[in-house]
C-alpha cells in the first residue's frame, strides 16, 4: 500500500501567466484528459447518478423516511454502524501487531509471517466464514467436538472475526510502510536521553502512528459497513443493511428500496473516505525525505518482544487452521459430519458448470487488469505531474470507484446498464448488463472489475510519482518528447513496481469480489464467487471448500505469473535510485 | 502540422463515435417462429436442486442436440430477474420451484401460456387453469429434525406446528426468507390456511416463530443442511429434499409431518414471455411432462412425486395420502404472494428476537 505523503523537491518558482493552465498542455495530454474522464464518468459517475435519481422517486422517498422513523430500520442501521466500529477497531489493532512484529521485533520467519499475513487478500470472503462456521459453529470441529462448547458463533461475534481476519491485510500493509518510513533518528535520540523501550514505544512511536491508525480505522469501517457476503453466511439475527439491500433487489426486485438502501449505505462510506484521505492522511508525520537515515535497532529481548508475539502467533495460528480447513475440507464429504476422503466435491466443482465459472471468471479478471493497471498509471500521471488546478477532483473521482461501497455500486450497474441509455429517440449506450445485453452482459462486469481495482493502481502509482524528481520528465520535454512519449519512455519504466503491485491487487480483487458482481450475472456469464455464494447458502459446504481452493491456487499463480514478467530488473532499479531527490547526480 | 492532424483525427474519431447513436428502432421484432428443426440454444431458471438441473438439462440437450442451459435460482429471485430483464428475457424457461411463484409471475405478466399436448396426462389439480404453468412434481413440507441434536435438548421430534414454538427451540429452528424462497413462501401461506385465510393471524404465527429461528437462508433447501450438520435442531424443508441430505451422510436426521396439516408444492414449468426461442422451450415443456423426464428425479436423489401418472415411483418418495396436506389455494397464493412478502420483510425479518 501506499503513503502518498511524500513531498517532493519544491520545484524553482517562474511567474505564471494567469491564463489557464489547460491551454499550456500538449495536444495529446489534453485529448488523454478527455478520454479518461469520460471513461471514469461512464464507469462510475453515470450509475451514482442513477441510485440518486431512483433512490429520490417517490418510493425510494418512501423508503427513506421508514430507514429514518421506523424502529425496527433504526436497529438495523444501528447494527451497521456497530459492526463497522468493530471491526474496524479489532482489524486495526491485528494489523498494528503483525505489522510492528515485521518492522521491530526480532525473529525468525518474517518472510512467513508476512505470507500469512496476506493469505486473506487471495480468498474469496466466504472462505473464512464457511471454515469458521465448520470451525467454531454449533457443532464445530473446535468448540463443540474438541472443546464440548456450544458456541452461538451466528451474529455480532461471529462476523468480528470473519470481517476482522478479512480485513485486516489492508491496515498491516498500510501500517508496516508508516514503520517502515519512520525515521529511527528519533528512537535514537530518545534511548539516548534515558528512556526505554516501552517510554519509547509509548511516547514516540504510538504518537507518530496516530494517523496511520486513523487511516486504516475509516478504511476497515468503509469496507465493514458494505460487505455483503458474510452477513448472509453467518450474520444470524444481525441484520445490517447491505443483505437488506440484497433481499429487497433479488428477492423482490424493487429498484426504488434498494436504491434507498444504497444511498444509506453510500453517505457514511464517501464521509468516512474524505475525513481519512484528506485529514488523517495529511497529518502524517514523516520525515521530509522519507529515507530513514539510519537503520532501527530490533527488539530482541524475550520480555519485550512476548506481549506483541503471542497475539501475532495466536492469530497466524488462526489463519492457517481456517485454511488448512478450507483445503481439507474440500477433499472430506461433509466436514465434522461425515469426515470420509472423497473427490467429489472437485468432480462436481470442475464439472458442468463449475469449470464454465472458473474460466469465465479467470478470463473476464484477465481482461480488466491489465485495463485497470494501466489506467491507474495514466491517472496518477495526469494527477503529479499534468493537471494543476483540478487535480484534487481528478483524484477523487479515480478514488470513487473504491470509497463507494461494492453493494451500492453493484445496484448502480444493474440499474443503470440493464436497460440501453436512451434520451430522446438516439441510443447512446446499449444495454451493458443482464443477460440480453451484448457480449451476454460481460462488458458489466469487466468495467465494475476495472472500476474497483484501479483506484489502488493510482495510489500506488501517485506514491511512486511522488519520490521521481520532475526534472527528468522536463528535460525529456525540453528535448521535443510530447507528454505521451515521455509517459512511454521515461515515467513508465520507472514506476514500473508500482503497476506491478497495482496489477496484481487489481487481479486478486477482481478474482474474490462479491458485491458488485452479485447484481448483474447473467446466464451467460457465471462467475465463482456467486456459484461459491450458492454452493454456501444451499449448505454444501464442501463444494465451497473445493471451489475457495481452486480459486486461491489461481490468483496465486497468476499473480506468481505477472510478478516473472513485470518484475524488476537491475538496470531500472539502479536508474530509480538515481532518480531519488537525495542524491545530488543524476544519471538518466 | 502533427498536432493539428491529431486533433482533427481525434475529432472525427469522437464524432463518428457520437453518431453510432443509432436511431432507436421502435417496431416490435418479428418472432422467430421458424427454427423449426431443433438446433440453437435454450437457457432454463431452474428452481429445483443443482444436480436434478444438471441431470434434466444434459437429457434433454442428448434428446434433441439443443444447447441447454441453467442457472439455479429461488423462486422469488426468478420473478424479480424476469420483471428486471422483461424488454430483453434472459431466460427462456422457467422449470422447478412452487407454483405460487409461477402465479405470481402469471398475474405480472411475465409468463406465456402454453397449452402442451403432453399436459392432457396430467391430473387437473396439478395444472394453472389458464395453461400458465403445469406441474412437474409433488412435494409435502415437514419437518427435518437432528436427532442428536434434540436428544440434547431433551426435545422430542416435533409432530404439531405448536411445538415449534417451544422455549427450548430457541434459536434452533431454520427456515428461508419467503421474499427470495418459494419453500418459505410455502410454509407462510400454510400458516394463512391454517387460520382459515386470515393473513394476520398466520403472519402472528410467524412472527412467534421468528423468536426460535436462528437465521433466514436465502434458497429453501438449506435449512435441512444446517440441521443436518447439527447446527440447529429443526430446518423447515420440503420432506424429499430432508430425504436426500440423510443420504448424502447426514444421518441423524428425521423427517416429520405436523398433525394439524401442512402445505404442499407443486413443482411447475412455464415459458417465459417473449423469448427467441419459442420452438425449442415448447419442446422442452413437452418433453418435462413425459414419464421419462420425470424419472430422472429419482436417479440423483430428488424423491419429488412425479404428476404424470405413468410414471415410476420410488420408495423413499413420501406417501402423499399418509400425511394430512392443507387445502392449499395456489391461485390466491400467488396474487397474495408479493404483498404477504413484502410485509413479513417489513415486519417480521428484522425484528428483535424475545
Amino acid at each position: 500500500m501506499s503513503i502518498d505523503t511524500l513531498h517532493p523537491a519544491p520545484a524553482p518558482t517562474r511567474p505564471r501567466s494567469p491564463g489557464s493552465r489547460f491551454k499550456r498542455l500538449d495536444t495529446i495530454t489534453k485529448i488523454v484528459i478527455v478520454i479518461v474522464i469520460g471513461i471514469l464518468l461512464i464507469l462510475i459517475g453515470y450509475p451514482l447518478i442513477r441510485i440518486l435519481t431512483q433512490a429520490f422517486t417517490s418510493e425510494g422517498r418512501e423508503t427513506l423516511l421508514a430507514i429514518a422513523t421506523s424502529p425496527v430500520n433504526r436497529t438495523v442501521l444501528w447494527n451497521t454502524i456497530i459492526l463497522g466500529v468493530v471491526v474496524g477497531a479489532v482489524g486495526t489493532a491485528i494489523g498494528f501487531c503483525f505489522a510492528y512484529a515485521q518492522a521491530r521485533l526480532q525473529f525468525r520467519g518474517k518472510r512467513i509471517l508476512h505470507l500469512i499475513a496476506l493469505l486473506p487478500i487471495v480468498s474469496p470472503p466466504f472462505a473464512v466464514a464457511t471454515a469458521v462456521i465448520t470451525l467454531f459453529g454449533r457443532s464445530g470441529l473446535i468448540t463443540n467436538q474438541l472443546l464440548g462448547l456450544e458456541y452461538n458463533v451466528y451474529g455480532l461475534s461471529g462476523l468480528t472475526i470473519v470481517l476482522g481476519l478479512s480485513f485486516f491485510p489492508v491496515a498491516y500493509m498500510n501500517l508496516l510502510g508508516m514503520l517502515r518510513s519512520l525515521d529511527p533518528a528519533m528512537d535514537e535520540a530518545a534511548s539516548n536521553l534515558g528512556a526505554n523501550r516501552w517510554k519509547i514505544f509509548r511516547s514516540i512511536t504510538i504518537p507518530m502512528l496516530v494517523p496511520g491508525f486513523a487511516s486504516c480505522f475509516l478504511l476497515l469501517f468503509v469496507e465493514a459497513i458494505a460487505d455483503l457476503a458474510n452477513p448472509l453466511v453467518i450474520g444470524g439475527d444481525f441484520t445490517v443493511l447491505s443483505s437488506r439491500a440484497y433481499i429487497a433487489i433479488t428477492g423482490e426486485y424493487d429498484v426504488a428500496g434498494g436504491a434507498a438502501y444504497s444511498l444509506v449505505l453510500l453517505l457514511p462510506g464517501l464521509l468516512v473516505f474524505l475525513v481519512q484521505r484528506y485529514w488523517a492522511e495529511r497529518k502524517s508525520v514523516i520525515s521530509v525525505t522519507g529515507k530513514p537515515s539510519g537503520r532501527v535497532a530490533l527488539i530482541d529481548s524475550f520480555w519485550g518482544r512476548l506481549p506483541i508475539m503471542t497475539i501475532v502467533c495466536a492469530i497466524a495460528a488462526l489463519i492457517v487452521t481456517i485454511y488448512v480447513t478450507v483445503f481439507v475440507g474440500a477433499f472430506t464429504n461433509i466436514l465434522g459430519v461425515d469426515n470420509t476422503f472423497t473427490l467429489s466435491n472437485y468432480q462436481y466443482v470442475l464439472g458442468g458448470i463449475g469449470s464454465d465459472a472458473i474460466f469465465t471468471t479467470t478470463v473476464l479478471a484477465l481482461i480488466a487488469t491489465p485495463i485497470a493497471g494501466i489506467l491507474g498509471m495514466v491517472m496518477a500521471w495526469l494527477i503529479v505531474r499534468k493537471v494543476r488546478r483540478g487535480r484534487g477532483a481528478l483524484d477523487f473521482l479515480g478514488m470513487l470507484g473504491l470509497a463507494v461501497p461494492g453493494t451500492v455500486l453493484g445496484i448502480g450497474y444493474a440499474i443503470a446498464f440493464n436497460r440501453p441509455l436512451i434520451i430522446g429517440n438516439l441510443q447512446f449506450l446499449p444495454a451493458l448488463a443482464g443477460g440480453g445485453a451484448i457480449l451476454g452482459g460481460a462488458m458489466a462486469i469487466v468495467m465494475v472489475y476495472v472500476i474497483r481495482s484501479m483506484p489502488s493502481g493510482q495510489r500506488s502509482g501517485v506514491a511512486a510519482l511522488q519520490q521521481i524528481d520532475p526534472a527528468i520528465d522536463e528535460a525529456a520535454t525540453s528535448l521535443g518528447a510530447s507528454g505521451l512519449t515521455t509517459f512511454r519512455t521515461i515515467t513508465l519504466p520507472l514506476i514500473r513496481p508500482a503497476l506491478l503491485s497495482g496489477l496484481t491487487y487489481a487481479f486478486a480483487r477482481a478474482m474474490t469480489t462479491l458485491s458488485p458482481i452479485i447484481f448483474i450475472t447473467t446466464p451467460q456469464t457465471k462467475i465463482m464467487t456467486s456459484q461459491i455464494l450458492s454452493e454456501v447458502d444451499a449448505g454444501r459446504f464442501g463444494n465451497a471448500f473445493a471451489y475457495c481452493t481452486i480459486l486461491i491456487v489461481i490468483v496465486i499463480s497468476v499473480i506468481g505469473l505477472m510478478n516473472y514478467f513485470v518484475s524488476d530488473t537491475r538496470s531500472a532499479s539502479r536508474a530509480r535510485r538515481a532518480s531519488r531527490p537525495v542524491s545530488k547526480d543524476v544519471s538518466a | 502540422m502533427k498536432s493539428r492532424f491529431a486533433l482533427a483525427l481525434t475529432a472525427a474519431a469522437v464524432s463518428a463515435l457520437t453518431l453510432t447513436g443509432c436511431v432507436v428502432d421502435t417496431s416490435t421484432p418479428a418472432a422467430n417462429e421458424d427454427d423449426a428443426e431443433l438446433g440453437g440454444s435454450l437457457t432454463v431458471a431452474c428452481g429445483a436442486m443443482e444436480d436434478w438441473c444438471q441431470a434434466i438439462t444434459d437429457a434433454f440437450e442428448k434428446k434433441t442436440g439443443v444447447t441447454t442451459d441453467f442457472v439455479r435460482l429461488s423462486s422469488g429471485e426468478t420473478v424479480a430477474r424476469l420483471n428486471a430483464a422483461k424488454d430483453m428475457p434472459e431466460f427462456d424457461v422457467w422449470h422447478g420451484g412452487p407454483a405460487d411463484g409461477y402465479g405470481a409471475a402469471a398475474d405480472a405478466g411475465l409468463l406465456e401460456a402454453y397449452d402442451s399436448p403432453n399436459a392432457a396426462d396430467i391430473p387437473d389439480k396439478y395444472k394453472s387453469g389458464d395453461g400458465s404453468w403445469t406441474g412437474v412434481y409433488v412435494g409435502a413440507l415437514g419437518f427435518c429434525s437432528n436427532q442428536a441434536v434434540l436428544d440434547k435438548l431433551g426435545v422430542d421430534v416435533p409432530t404439531s406446528w405448536d411445538d415449534l414454538l417451544d422455549p427450548k427451540l430457541k434459536g434452533q429452528l431454520s427456515t428461508a426468507h419467503p421474499s427470495t424462497s418459494g419453500t418459505a413462501f410455502t410454509t407462510l401461506w400454510t400458516q394463512v390456511t391454517l387460520a382459515g385465510g386470515d393473513e394476520d393471524a398466520g403472519l402472528a404465527y410467524m412472527r412467534q416463530l421468528h423468536n426460535n429461528v436462528l437465521q433466514y437462508s436465502k434458497s429453501g433447501t438449506a435449512p435441512g443442511q444446517t440441521a443436518g450438520r447439527g447446527e440447529v435442531a429443526v430446518g423447515l424443508v420440503f420432506s424429499h429434499d430432508c430425504v436426500k441430505y440423510k443420504e448424502a451422510g447426514m444421518k441423524d436426521l428425521v423427517v416429520s409431518f405436523p398433525e394439524e396439516g401442512t402445505g404442499y408444492e407443486i413443482g411447475g414449468v412455464g415459458m417465459v414471455k417473449g423469448t427467441d426461442n419459442p420452438t425449442a422451450a415448447k419442446a422442452y415443456i413437452d418433453w418435462v411432462l413425459t414419464p421419462e423426464a420425470q424419472e430422472i428425479g429419482a436417479t440423483v436423489g430428488s424423491y419429488q412425486v412425479p404428476t404424470n401418472p405413468d410414471a415410476k415411483t420410488d420408495d423413499r418418495m413420501v406417501d402423499l395420502s399418509s400425511v394430512n396436506l392443507v387445502d392449499y389455494d395456489f391461485d390466491k397464493a400467488a396474487a397474495e404472494k408479493p404483498k404477504l412478502t413484502k410485509r413479513f420483510d417489513a415486519e417480521i425479518a428484522p425484528q428483535p428476537k424475545e
